[in-house]
């Protein structure tokens, strides 16, 4: 496949999504983005799903089901939360300390829950879901089963999702990191290969622990990003999701994996990760634009049913590919 | 150590679920009794507590064995009570609103295997799908009819005279009964085991998986509509709330009666009535123990602790050299 063809096949979807949400958008008088608000909600949203993605495939891509990314997303920021404004007291600067101790509180979680899975040799989907109750006991315990609220609104951390150039700075960020991480050094090649093939992997000396733990840690770095992000876009951190609450997240990263993954055949998987996260972010801002007509079930439906229609194309393109040959 | 030796070890871990189910019940009635409270009280509220779960997860346990999972279930189940208290509330016919409850619950399940099985979509995608879907449509349903707090209900007269022991019992031993001789006395059973032990094989030696993970959703629906019902027997209300835990206490109730994730030849049917009852034993006792709504955090720590530990003692004979996945 030629270079043009790759980057054209790279951008189709990101483009058809723009034009489609956009012709409808128009056909109703409206624009996706409507403002320079509208603009930074949409790069910040962006950033989420980019991340909340990354960390979703990380270990699923080595067939790893992991619970627990909502649980170390909200911890990590109520530790992050907490932290901050017993040193700061929301004052200035409230916001880059609260991202560095966010972000090193879910690497801690991450490497906790991935010593536990190699501890226990347990298979991961079982890990996830014991680790998923303890940080969500954890986490209720700390802040009482109520909303964080006092310390996550500040001027500070309102300057942090005010404007989109500190998200686009940490989409740049995360999507440098992760294409020289996972694609430039021998934690990556280890990593990919163990991906591969496991078995003949280990057989080769690559140590499987070292590189499972080292997934758990960057995992929970992200979910700590994501956490912090969540935490400056809501205005609060709900420390009362017992018994599960805190899965929910790790659903709306489905939908743009699938996406990514297909990019990925193109082009590179973690730019894949970026442009599906941008077409997450479209919809979701074509949602707000007409929040007056669509309402959250009918999101939750659009969502499931994109999810399903795209999987049914990705599953069987080669029977439609079929089907249209011979029309 | 000899073959002998293995065999008897394995034979003591199989049995260790059975064994902390015991355990677990002698420890309820000596917290109960200790506090001074009724006993006969307690039971029947864990009792309550633990059916729709154990009839619910008995179900998903056909679906486990094949090696997948489903996370709709919960949702399913409140779909299932919501178009139930719909019917009846329009016809106040009861019969027609048990037909209701079990057909959705089947109906739900099988769209998921239909899914699944027509457009070879991983069966765990389809159910997230699937929840996403059920949980916004019963959200909407009752936020218009009744409220997001209040819910919907039907009289309590109308399920008074389920709400007994003995017809609560009837059923869990009857739904139990089927399933017991699905999965362990027909082809059906043996032959999800195989599929879920090894697919390749499994589709080698002639096995249509998709007739048999069809049969597994529609075991699971039944469970659905009988867990559903009971749900409305014991509460006749519902609200956007109900039934939220139970999709991921499925995992923890199978698992934590000694059936691996991974389904296959090690499944065990009645992984899902013993870790069912264990895990709500164990939540209640914890409850009565640290008595304060501020420790429900602490609670749940203790509980999931406990959890790695049952099952990592019960998983000691299928250890790796790899790490699992």
């Amino acid at each position: 496949m030629s270079t043009l063809k790759k980057i054209l096949k790279t951008l189709a979807i990101p483009a058809a999504v723009a034009v489609v949400l956009e012709g409808i958008c128009l056909a109703n008088g409206q624009t996706i983005i409507s403002g320079a608000k509208s603009f930074d909600n949409f790069v910040v949203y962006t950033a989420i799903v980019m991340i909340t993605t990354m960390a979703l495939s990380i270990n699923l891509n080595s067939g790893r089901f992991d619970f627990s990314l909502g649980a170390m997303a909200g911890l990590s920021s109520v530790i992050g939360a907490k932290i901050t404004y017993g040193f700061l007291k929301g004052g200035s600067g409230s916001a880059l300390l609260m991202l560095i101790i966010t972000v090193l509180a879910g690497a801690l979680l991450g490497l906790i829950s991935g010593a536990v899975y190699c501890a226990l040799r347990l298979p991961p989907i079982i890990v996830s879901l014991g680790v998923t109750l303890v940080y969500e006991g954890i986490m209720y315990t700390i802040t009482g089963g109520k909303y964080l609220m006092s310390e996550v609104q500040n001027r500070s951390m309102s300057g942090f999702v005010g404007t989109w150039l500190y998200a686009a700075v940490i989409i740049a960020a995360v999507l440098i990191f992760m294409i020289i991480v996972f694609e430039r050094t021998s934690f990556g090649y280890d990593y990919n290969a163990l991906k591969s093939g496991q078995k003949v992997a280990v057989a080769t000396g690559i140590n499987e622990v070292k590189n499972a733990l080292i997934c758990y840690t960057i995992c929970g770095g992200l979910m700590g990003l994501v956490g912090m992000l969540n935490a400056a876009r809501n205005t609060t951190i709900n420390g009362g999701q017992l018994n599960f609450g805190s899965i929910a997240i790790m659903f709306t990263a489905f939908l743009p994996m699938f996406i990514a993954g297909y990019i990925g055949r193109f082009g590179n998987e973690k730019v894949g990760f970026l442009l599906s996260a941008l077409c997450m972010s479209l919809l979701n801002s074509t949602f707000a634009v007409f929040s007056n007509r669509i309402n959250a079930t009918t999101q939750s439906i659009i969502n499931a049913v994109l999810l399903v229609v795209f999987l049914i194309y990705l599953n069987n393109n080669h029977l439609i590919k079929r089907i249209f040959a011979h029309v | 150590m000899n073959i002998k030796k293995i065999i008897n070890r394995q034979n003591i871990i199989a049995l260790l679920p059975m064994a902390a189910l015991a355990v677990l019940f002698l420890v309820f009635c000596t917290v109960v009794n200790a506090k001074g409270y009724r006993l006969d009280m307690y039971l029947k509220i864990v009792f309550n507590e633990a059916l729709v779960l154990a009839i619910v997860a008995t179900g998903a346990t056909f679906i486990y064995t094949l090696g997948t999972f489903d996370i709709s279930l919960g949702a399913s189940t409140l779909f299932s009570a919501t178009l139930g208290v719909m019917v009846y509330n329009r016809t106040e016919n009861i019969a027609l609103m048990m037909a209701v409850i079990l057909l959705t619950g089947i109906v739900c399940s099988l769209l998921n295997s239909v899914l699944a099985s027509i457009f070879h979509i991983p069966a765990f995608v389809t159910t997230v799908a699937m929840m996403s879907v059920l949980s916004a449509v019963s959200a909407q349903i009752i936020t218009v009819n009744g409220g997001a707090l209040g819910g919907i209900s039907i009289p309590s007269s109308v399920v008074k005279p389920f709400d007994n022991m003995p017809f609560k019992i009837a059923t869990l031993l009857l739904f139990f009964a089927v399933s017991v001789f699905v999965f362990e006395f027909t082809k059906a059973g043996r032959r999800m085991k195989f599929v879920g032990g090894n697919p390749l094989c499994a589709y080698l030696t002639g096995i249509k998986a998709d007739k048999y993970t069809i049969l597994a959703f529609v075991m699971a629906g039944i469970g659905i509509g009988l867990g559903a019902f009971l749900t409305l027997v014991y509460t006749p209300s519902v609200t956007t709330t109900t039934a939220s835990s139970i999709g991921m206490n499925i995992f923890i109730a199978i698992v934590f009666g000694g059936m691996p994730i991974s389904g296959g030849a090690r499944s065990r049917i009645y992984a899902a009535l013993v870790g069912g009852f264990s895990y709500m034993l164990l939540n209640d006792i914890l409850e009565i123990v640290i008595d304060s709504s501020a420790a429900y955090g602490i609670t749940q720590v203790i509980s999931a602790v406990f959890f790695l530990i049952v099952v990592y003692i019960t998983g000691m004979n299928y250890k790796t050299a790899l790490l699992p996945r």
